[in-house]
């Protein structure tokens, strides 16, 4: 973790000589292959659909690349960088927000998750795949508190990184473990309460 | 924590199936042509954009230095006007003065009637003229087109 996080910082510290030496091309190249993957994913994880994180990753990194210039190295270049993503993402969820009030009918649209199939069978059918548990887990993640269904996507999807999500964040990495507790406990609850006999079983992990 | 989960074993269950379903999504294939695209798309605006910055800023300077010349221009006029008129006053006073003895002996006791009808008639005569050729541009025309006559 400790030479990840070196090797992170080695890394903006070019970035930022290159910035300092007027090459910003080069410098954009260079954080491009390091950040797209998981500016995407602090989109999705915000905005819960594909196509509209598509969008809003490519604005943030063509938001990056016109203020590059403007990057003086005060704040880290991961922090500077989802500043700016997490901007990109709250304008989406606002025109969202103002689309859905204007037309209710299309307010599902956003949630890719949230339209999978969570009872479409008995919670404790044995015939019961991989796929539609999966599914139907992730529905389940949906109906948590938007602060701790965030946190909890963004650690699975960063590799159980605590510091990592808590940088996407702009938090402190106590709030987040804060989170994922609550957030896990919440959901062993409502497992809890949709009637199973055997939670961990369905879980798929030993009774 | 009033939340926290009954037993360990279904912590780790649940661990593991979050591990499971909740998998990072990859980047689309297209999505650096999309990029690229997009970020060339934006160098065109911005190269226009600075173009469009450069015109406006010589716009504003050149309305500016405009303005200033307007400015000084119009303090010229009122100085060169008040001037006329002081010196335009003396002029009638003093042309007054050394003709009131001659129009007296011609004249008789009428002599002032006539000076100040006299100086009334000059006077509407003036502003008359003022009013009719109020604007400069008219003015200025009229003198350039006698110009051009001439």
């Amino acid at each position: 973790m400790q030479t990840a996080d070196a090797g992170a910082a080695s890394d903006d510290q070019e970035v930022l000589e290159l910035l300092r030496s007027g090459d910003a091309a080069r410098a954009f190249a260079l954080l491009l292959p390091r950040y797209e993957s998981k500016i995407y994913r602090l989109c999705h994880a915000l905005l819960r659909e594909r196509t509209q994180a598509q969008d809003a990753a490519q604005e943030s990194l063509v938001r990056i690349w016109r203020s590059l210039h403007r990057y003086d190295g005060r704040a880290a270049l991961s922090t500077w960088i989802y500043a700016i993503t997490r901007n990109r993402c709250f304008s989406a969820l606002e025109r969202r927000r103002r689309l859905d009030a204007a037309f209710p009918d299309a307010s599902d649209a956003g949630q890719e998750w949230a339209q999978l199939p969570a009872q479409t069978s008995a919670p404790d059918a044995p015939e019961l795949s991989s796929q539609q548990r999966d599914a139907q887990l992730r529905a389940l993640v949906d109906t948590l508190p938007e602060r701790l269904r965030r946190v909890l996507v963004l650690y699975y999807f960063e590799e159980r990184s605590v510091d990592e999500v808590a940088s996407m964040l702009s938090c402190p990495a106590g709030t987040v473990k804060t989170h994922l507790f609550r957030a896990r406990a919440a959901l062993a609850e409502r497992l809890r309460g949709l009637g199973l006999h055997d939670p961990c079983a369905w879980l798929g992990g030993e009774a | 924590m009033t939340h926290e989960p009954a037993d360990a074993a279904l912590d780790r269950a649940l661990d593991a199936a979050l591990t499971h379903a909740l998998v990072a999504p990859q980047l689309p294939a297209e999505f650096r042509a999309r990029l690229q695209l997009a970020l060339a798309r934006a160098a065109a605006e911005e190269a226009d954009g600075s173009h469009l910055t450069r015109l406006r800023q010589r716009l504003e300077r050149e309305q500016g230095q405009q303005l200033t010349e307007l400015q000084q221009s119009y303090v010229r006029l009122r100085r060169r006007t008040l001037a006329a008129l002081v010196s335009g006053a003396f002029a009638v006073g003093a042309a007054a003065v050394l003709a009131l003895p001659w129009l007296a002996s011609h004249v008789g006791p009428l002599a002032p009637l006539v000076m100040s009808a006299t100086g009334a008639l000059v006077g509407l005569a003036v502003a008359f003229g003022g009013w009719s050729l109020r604007p400069g541009v008219a003015l200025s025309a009229f003198a350039t087109d006698r110009a051009h006559r001439d």
